[in-house]
Formats: C-alpha cells, structure tokens, sequence
C-alpha cells in the first residue's frame, strides 16, 4: 500500500512538479483573499495553465489552488470583516470582531492552524477513505441529504440572535432569495419577473457578497481619511498556538463535519460551515461571546471549511459526481488528461490517488506557513486609510459578481443586495441566518421532494434519516429536560456583532420593504403548482407575519433620533450609481469616475499620488478580467473605450 | 497548449507560403471565440476544450481558439447574448446543446435567439443510452414491457429529459418519473443506490462509468437514442454502441412494426437535436458561405487526423465530428416541427408535467 505513496511522492517533488504546486497555491492564497473570489475563480484561472506541463504538473496546480483558499480567505475576514469566501461568513462575524478588540493575532493563528488540520484531516480522508467511502457515499440517499439539509437549516436557528422575530424574518428572506428561479417539484420558474437572468436564480457568491462586504465597503468610505481606530498588532503568534491548541479537539471535530459535508454533493463547504459553527456553540459552556469575538466560531468554521473542499474530491474521483463547483472543474481537469475518475480509477491509477493525496497535505501546510509570513504584511494595509483599500477591493467584488453570469445584471445585482444588507446591517437585523436560508433553500427542497417521490412517508424509517434526526432531536430533548430541572445554563441572550444600534430609519425602510416583498410573493406563489409553492409558502407566511410584526414595533415607537451626522446613505447611493454608470457608459468610464470621486472626494489624496494609485488600480483590475479572459461590460447607452 | 499552437502558427506563417485558395482569405489566422453558454467543468465547456487544439491546427492560419464561458439562464442568456454580439464575420460561434433548442422549439418567452436562423458550422454526436436496474427483472429490451418498478429519475422534462421522456412515449412504456435531480451525475448515483431503477446517460459517460455496473451486473443496457440513417430519420445505431438497437428497433422487436405517428415525430424532432446533433456549433445567420466552408472542410480535416482518432477514441468512444453542411439542413427541420408536433409537445408537457407555457 505505501510502496506507491512513497512513488507519487518522489513524482511530486521533481521540480516542475512541485513548482507547479506552489504556483497554484500561491494563486489560491491570492484568489482566496479576494473577496467574493474563491476556489471556483482561482481554478477557472489557472484552467489554460495546466497544460504547460506534464499532467501531474497540470493537476498539482489545480490541487495547490484548492487546497488554500480556506485558508488565506481568513486574513480578509478577520481583517476587514467581509468575507474572503462565502463559506467563511462566521469567519468575518467572530474574527472580525476580534481583531476590533485588537485580537486578530489570536484569530489570525487559529483560523490558519484550523484551516491547516482540516486539508490535513480532508487528506488523511482521500487516502484512507477512498477504498472504503463508495458505500458510505451510495448509503447517503435523497432522503439522508435532505435531513443533512435540514440539521443545518435547524443549527443555523442559533445566529438568530436577541430578536427573535427579525432573525426569523432575516431567514424567511433568505429562503426566499433561495427559491428564486426553476422550482425542482415542477416546471415553474418562481419570482422570474419575466427575465432571462433570472431563470437560474442567484449565485452564492453575489448574495453573500451582497449581505456582508457592500456594507463593509460603504463603512470604510464614509469613514474617509481616517486611520483604523485600533491598530491590528500581529506579532505575537504564540497567543494563537495557544488557543489554537486549547481547542484542537473542536478542530478535529469540525473537520469531520467538513468531511462528510464534502460527501454530500449540492449542499456543500457553505451549509457544513455553519453546521460545525453552531455544533461549536453547542457545546460552548458560555456562550456569550458568540457573535462578538469567539475564537471557537473561528476554529470550528475554518476548520471545516477547508475539510469540506478537499473532501469535495471524495465522490469526484470515486463516481465523477463533483462535490462543488471547484471540484467540477478538477473533474474537467481530469477529463482533458485521459483520466475518467471511477472506482476503477482507484485500482488502475494509484499514483495518480497518491499524488492528489500528497499535494493537498503538502500545500495545506505550505499555505498556512506562508499564510503566517504574509499576515504582517497584509496587516499593514488596516494602518493605511479605508477609502484607498475600499477602491480596488470593490472593483475586485464587482469582478467576482460579474463572474457569475457575465451579464450586467450580476452588477445591479450585486449592489442590490448589498443596499439590502446595508439596511440589515444599521436596522439590526442579523444577516447570517438571511445567508444559512439561502445556502440550504435550493438542497432541502429539492431533496424533499425527491425524497417525497421516490420513498413517501417511509423516508422517516430509514436508519440514516434516524441518526441524522438524532442529531437534532437529542440536544433540543437534553435542553428541555434541563429547563425543566431549572438547571441554569446560559449567560443572557446571544447578540451577534454584525447588528449594529439601529438606525430608526432604516429600520422603518427595510421593515416596509421586506414587508412589500413578502407580500407579493405571497401574491405570485397562488398561482404556482401545489409543489412548488410549498417551501415557498413556508418562509413567506411567517416572514410577512415577522416583517408586520417588525415594521409596526417601529412605528409604535416612533422613527425619532434621525442622526444627521450619519453619511453612509450617500455612499451607499454613489455606488449604486456607479452600477447604473456601468450599465449606461461601460464598465471603463464609470470606474474611471468613481475611482477619481474615491480617492479624491472620500480618501483625499493628492493630485499626482491619487492618480499614479488610481491608475495602478484600474490597470490592476483590467489585468485581472484579461486574466480570467472575460471582457469589461461594455455600456448600453454609449460604449465611448 | 495555447502559447505552443501560437508558436507553431507564427512559424507555419512565416517558413511555409500558404497556398492562398481563395475561401483561407475569408477566415485565416487571428482569434476564434467559441461561447459555451454553460459554467466551466461541465460537459458542455469540457467537450468544447477538447475540440479546441484540433480547430486550432486545422483552420487556415492556425488561429487562436478562445473557448468562452457565458452561463445563465439554462444557457438562453449566452445564446441570446450570442444573438445579439456575433459578427457574421465566422469568429464567434455559438457552441451549445439540446438545452438551448428545446426552449426555442417550445418557444419560451425568455429566448431572444432565431437558433434555426442561425448557420452551423460542425455538430459533434452525442447519443444517449437506456439501461435498467436488474431488479426490475428486465434482460434486454424486448422484455421491457414486462417490467415492473420502472423509476426514471430526470433534471427537468421541459429540458435535457425530454428526448427520454419521449423514447417512453413512443415505446408505450408506464413509467414513474421522479424529475428535480441536481444532474445528470447525481441521477446515476440515485440509480446505483436503488432509487431509480432507469436511467438515460450520455454514450461517452456510459463508456466511462456505467459498463462497470454493466460488467458487475448491476446495470442492464436496454437501447440507445439512435444516429440519423441515409434516409433522414432516426433509425440508424449509435457508432459508439453499435451493439445495442436504436429506439426505432425496439419499437419494432415489441410491436413488429416500424414507429409512426405523432409520438414518434415528436421523438425524432426532439432526439435529432438532443443525440444526432448534440453538441453543435452555430455562426452568425449571414455568415458568407466561403467561412461556413472553411468549417466544413476544417471539420472532415479534423476527422481524417489520426491524432484526433486517438484521442476520440479515448474521450467519446470514437464520434466523429459532422461538417455544417451535411448538418445543417436536419438541424434547422428539427429546430423548425409542424404545429402538430408543438402542440403535441406542449399538451404532453403540460398534462403530464406540469409545464407552463
């Protein structure tokens, strides 16, 4: 059995090989902390490289990419609290609000160590799972991935937060972004409003971008000038070994749930993140900090994370059924050098098995190495004022939005959604749940019905739906028998730090507007077919209950306390405008316009520095889309370059 | 791979004096785009990559073949975006499936693109197979009818299943669709886990993943989608899985006769585009004919290199590319039924499926 390891490993280390490897693992890194551009961006990349070399060259490549982005996108959510990748949203929640208490060290050195074990963990799977997985994965039926769906949506009910009928109305509303698009019971196309764009429904990386980072990106503009308030400190790595190593256990235990969420193709790196967050604030003796700075949310999403997307490989190589996006294109990858995955690959290919194996743990371990070195670096760029980060790191969030379709609807998207989770953000409403509804909208109900058709009602008796149940039946019993004994347990109410103080305002627009959208979903979803108005159905009639409920608190107590002082309402609406200015003039113009009203207007830099800067960021953008080989939008009204 | 095909054609270019027939003017060197309306990995984008250095070495001039993706919508936004960008100058084709016919022959709202008018300039087979779980006591083909438990399990009948769901039609077979799967894979698995017990995959993933099954006597090949014969109709063998009967014979071996009727054209019109013509370069509708030759030629030059014979073999079970010109006149009868048929089309789709129109 190790006679061929120990061949793909030498394979491995030959010098265009290994090259390779730390090529794509740099590129990952790079990718990874890009907002909003993930695993998916940075192997659609590196795709016209692979052939450059030899095919384990080729492949190295991908692997090194993948096998890091989990762990570079750490540095940005922590750092600016948008997340570098949809899957590491509770990474921005808890990191972020550490590094604003001047911990990012900490959360820094667990987030990369977790990131580290759970490729390894992910690794250790490939190599020793792959004789073994194919019943494991044959055994998870319809109705077994529809109760996975289901443990995460229920896990997930614990980022509600102190309000309890704005977190439920925050979910609603995400189930309903989810459902957008072809229902899978029947041939309707739900909330379609007649567009093409919208057949397909909405992309992750658009909503989750949308929800967390166009908010971040208005705060750093409004704030103009100024320096970050508190100076991140990265120099003591030893405080995040410690607390790394205090909570190795979590780690391993989040990488599991990675793991297996790696199995289930469709549900994926986002829905297992949150499930291994809230099995972390499960067993949290205090859970308090929750929300505002908890190294264990760190620990248990990143550790998950990456488990998951090297898990991933599990069926892809096993029955060529990729696991998630990135894994579709290894998959292609595969395909174009002659190799047909299968599980005959196994027996015919080992070195090829072996090699996968070894390039995933090696470039986890390079990653997070590299990850440590890079850090103060990068965390010199808190110290620089936010309007002149805020710049490129918006274009490369329009970049990723657009993606997804390559249509300028990407973009108006984008920026929608974004005003969405800005109003979210200053109304207090918790933006996390909005994202767990989205992420698992689309599995659960088409799982369900599947399920409903193939098994009926006998889906209930199957052992693995049984087990899978038990994971949410015995902790809500263990829960109830504790109350009822009056055992004392928690420690007030969890209150997430992306709520803000409520702005009256924007509670009173958001309330309405959500209000408004329920309202007339409730209207379309009548003349669905039966099927598919139900999971509908179920996130509108309570989310228009939750948003009245909302919307008449706020009136009762008035919309006093207008802040005049409070100027984010005006950033928000100049880069809407930019979006509008993309879609009339291009995507050449427009940017010019609002990097000049950027850097001047809101970083007020100088004339001769501002532009060289200005000019650095738009030939760095252009260079990024020539790279991903995708031309600007052009504009609809004029296209002038 | 790129940057070798472009040194290769910089020093083609400059050594050898290419003999200037007078069609190489109409399109030689520069860039090529070829849109694939589908993500990056999938069947659609790999297949379109895998074409790439062949048109590559063949066009005159060796130009650069850009293979582009522009998903969305179920693939109408990159074909409608196709219909409004092309230049009917032969270098951005259309490269697409089945998936952006069935709208346009169903004529959903949202389609912006005239696919009968445009040109084609190459279509690559991409026939299907049936095969049945032994649980259902089916042997072979003839004994279909006799089964029981049939479970098919699908994506969406109004799109890449409707060829299937027709084959069903046409054989007169009593069938429980379970339609919603994520894809075409995890219906193969659904299918190797005992959900479903029959399935439809396309020829070359049944090469690859479903003989082992066949070889380990979980799975039982029944027919496939057919090829178009001398005649035009549907009738011929899949060449990639010569030993199994197309559906035209089945319907034979059960009834004794040959298939006729409004099942059967609708079958015919739908499966052509699916299998016969599956995946199928288009060009601008007013593309001058001296570039949709050079397609043509460039395609049977394609087919004639023992490189891509190899590599055919090994990716596809050996298909070979179809010149627009002998593809082009079935694709735009398939891509334009009578009214007959789309009512039929739409009266199935919407009583038994519950399709909207």
């Amino acid at each position: 059995m190790f006679d061929p390891a120990l061949v793909a490993l030498q394979a491995l280390l030959e010098p265009a090989r290994l090259a390779a490897l730390i090529a794509g693992m740099l590129a990952g890194m790079v990718f990874g902390m890009l907002p909003g551009l993930g695993g998916v961006a940075a192997v659609s990349i590196l795709l016209p490289f692979i052939y450059l070399a030899d095919d384990y060259a080729g492949l190295a490549l991908l692997l090194g990419a993948i096998s890091v982005v989990y762990t570079s996108d750490t540095i940005t959510s922590v750092l600016l609290g948008a997340p570098g990748s949809p899957a590491s949203a509770p990474t921005a929640i808890e990191g972020h609000a550490l590094a604003k208490q001047g911990k990012a060290a900490s959360a820094l050195g667990v987030g990369f160590l977790a990131s580290m074990v759970g490729g390894l963990v992910g690794a250790l799977v490939l190599l020793v799972a792959i004789p073994v997985a194919g019943p494991i994965v044959l055994a998870l039926g319809t109705p077994e991935l529809f109760m996975f769906a289901l443990v995460g949506l229920y896990f997930a009910s614990s980022m509600v937060g102190p309000n309890l009928a704005k977190g439920l109305a925050a979910a609603c509303f995400g189930v309903l972004l989810g459902v957008v698009g072809p229902a899978p019971a029947a041939a309707d196309f739900r909330f379609t409003f007649g567009q093409a764009y919208l057949l397909d429904g909405f992309t992750l990386t658009i909503v989750a971008l949308g929800l967390f980072g166009v908010a971040e990106v208005v705060a750093m503009l409004a704030a103009g000038g100024g320096i970050a308030q508190e100076r991140s400190e990265i120099q003591r790595w030893g405080d995040g070994f410690r607390a790394f190593w205090q909570r190795k256990w979590l780690v391993l235990r989040a990488s599991v749930i990675g793991v297996f969420g790696g199995f289930v193709p469709a549900v994926g790196a986002s829905a297992s993140t949150w499930v291994a967050y809230a099995d972390a604030m499960r067993s949290a003796k205090d859970k308090s900090r929750f929300g505002r700075g908890e190294i264990r949310g760190i620990a248990a999403s990143e550790g998950a994370n990456n488990a998951t997307i090297i898990a991933d490989l599990v069926p892809t190589l096993l029955f060529s059924v990729p696991g998630g996006p990135a894994a579709a294109i290894f998959l292609g990858a595969l395909f174009s050098f002659g190799y047909y995955p299968g599980p005959r690959m196994v027996s015919e290919n080992p070195d090829l098995m072996y090699l996968i194996v070894w390039s995933v743990a090696l470039a986890s371990v390079l990653g997070a190495a590299v990850c440590f070195a890079a850090t103060p670096v990068i965390a010199r760029l808190t110290r620089i004022p936010f309007a002149i980060v805020a710049a490129p790191l918006l274009l490369v969030m329009v970049l990723g939005a657009y993606q997804a379709t390559r249509d300028v609807g990407d973009i108006f998207l984008l920026f929608a959604i974004g005003a969405i989770g800005w109003l979210m953000k200053h109304a207090g409403w918790p933006r996390a749940p909005a994202l767990v509804g989205f992420v698992l909208a689309q599995p659960m109900e088409q799982y369900f019905w599947l399920t409903w058709q193939i098994h009926g009602w006998g889906f209930l008796a199957r052992p693995g739906v049984l087990v899978i149940a038990a994971l949410i039946l015995v902790p809500l019993l263990v829960g109830l028998v504790r109350r009822s004994l009056r055992v004392e347990t928690s420690v007030g109410p969890v209150k997430p730090a992306d709520i803000q103080v409520e702005k009256p305002l924007a509670g009173l627009i958001l309330a309405s507007l959500m209000t408004l959208a329920f309202a007339y979903a409730a209207w379309e979803m009548i003349g669905f077919n039966t099927d598919s108005r139900l999971l509908p159905a179920l996130a509108v009639v309570p989310g228009l209950v939750f948003s009245v409920a909302v919307l008449a608190g706020r009136l009762r107590s008035g919309i006093d306390g207008f802040d005049p002082g409070f100027r984010e309402p005006a950033y928000l609406g100049a880069i809407i405008l930019y979006a509008v200015g993309v879609w009339a003039v291009g995507f050449n113009l427009a940017t010019v316009g609002l990097l000049a009203w950027m850097l001047f207007g809101c970083a007020g830099m100088r004339p001769i520095g501002g532009t060289i800067y200005g000019a650095a960021v738009f030939g760095g953008i252009h260079g990024l889309f020539h790279l991903m080989q995708y031309a600007p939008p052009a504009g609809a009204l004029i296209d002038l370059i | 791979m790129k940057l070798l095909t472009v040194g290769i054609a910089a020093a083609v270019f400059g050594t050898a004096a290419l003999p200037a027939q007078a069609q190489d003017a109409a399109l030689s060197g520069g860039t090529i785009e070829v849109v694939v309306p589908f993500s990056r990995g999938g069947a659609t984008f790999v297949s379109a990559k895998f074409l790439e250095p062949f048109f590559e070495k063949h066009l005159p001039g060796n130009p650069d073949v850009r293979v582009v993706d522009r998903p969305g919508g179920g693939s109408i936004l990159g074909a409608n975006w196709f219909a409004q960008n092309a230049e009917p100058d032969g270098r951005t084709l259309l490269f697409t499936t089945s998936s952006t016919a069935n709208p346009y022959v169903l004529e959903k709202p949202e389609v912006e693109y005239d696919l009968a008018g445009f040109r084609v300039a190459y279509s690559h087979p991409f026939s299907a197979v049936a095969y049945v779980a032994p649980s259902t006591g089916v042997t072979s083909a003839a004994d279909i009818k006799d089964a029981s438990g049939l479970i098919y399990g699908g994506i969406a009948a109004a799109a890449s299943d409707l060829p299937g769901l027709l084959s069903f039609e046409v054989l007169g077979l009593d069938i429980r669709s379970v339609l919603g799967f994520p894809g075409r894979g995890p219906v193969r698995l659904a299918f190797e886990r005992g959900e479903t017990t029959l399935d439809y995959q396309f020829t070359p993933v049944y090469l690859t993943q479903v003989r082992q099954l066949v070889e380990a006597g979980k799975a039982v090949p029944l027919w496939t989608g057919g090829a178009v014969a001398e005649d035009g109709s549907l009738t011929a063998r899949d060449p990639i899985a010569p030993d199994l009967p197309s559906v035209a014979e089945v319907h034979e071996t059960l009834y004794g006769t040959a298939p006729s009727g409004i099942a059967w054209d609708a079958f015919e019109t739908i499966a052509s585009v699916t299998y016969a013509f599956g995946l199928t370069g288009y060009l601008h509708a007013d593309t001058p004919q001296a570039i949709l030759d050079v397609y043509s030629d460039a395609a049977r030059a394609i087919n004639a290199d023992p490189e891509f014979q190899t590599a055919s073999e090994d990716v596809t079970g050996g298909a070979r590319l179809v010149p627009g010109s002998e593809a082009e006149p079935a694709i735009r009868a398939a891509l334009q039924p009578s009214a007959e048929v789309k009512t039929y089309l739409r009266d199935l789709l919407s009583t038994k499926y519950n399709v909207r129109f």
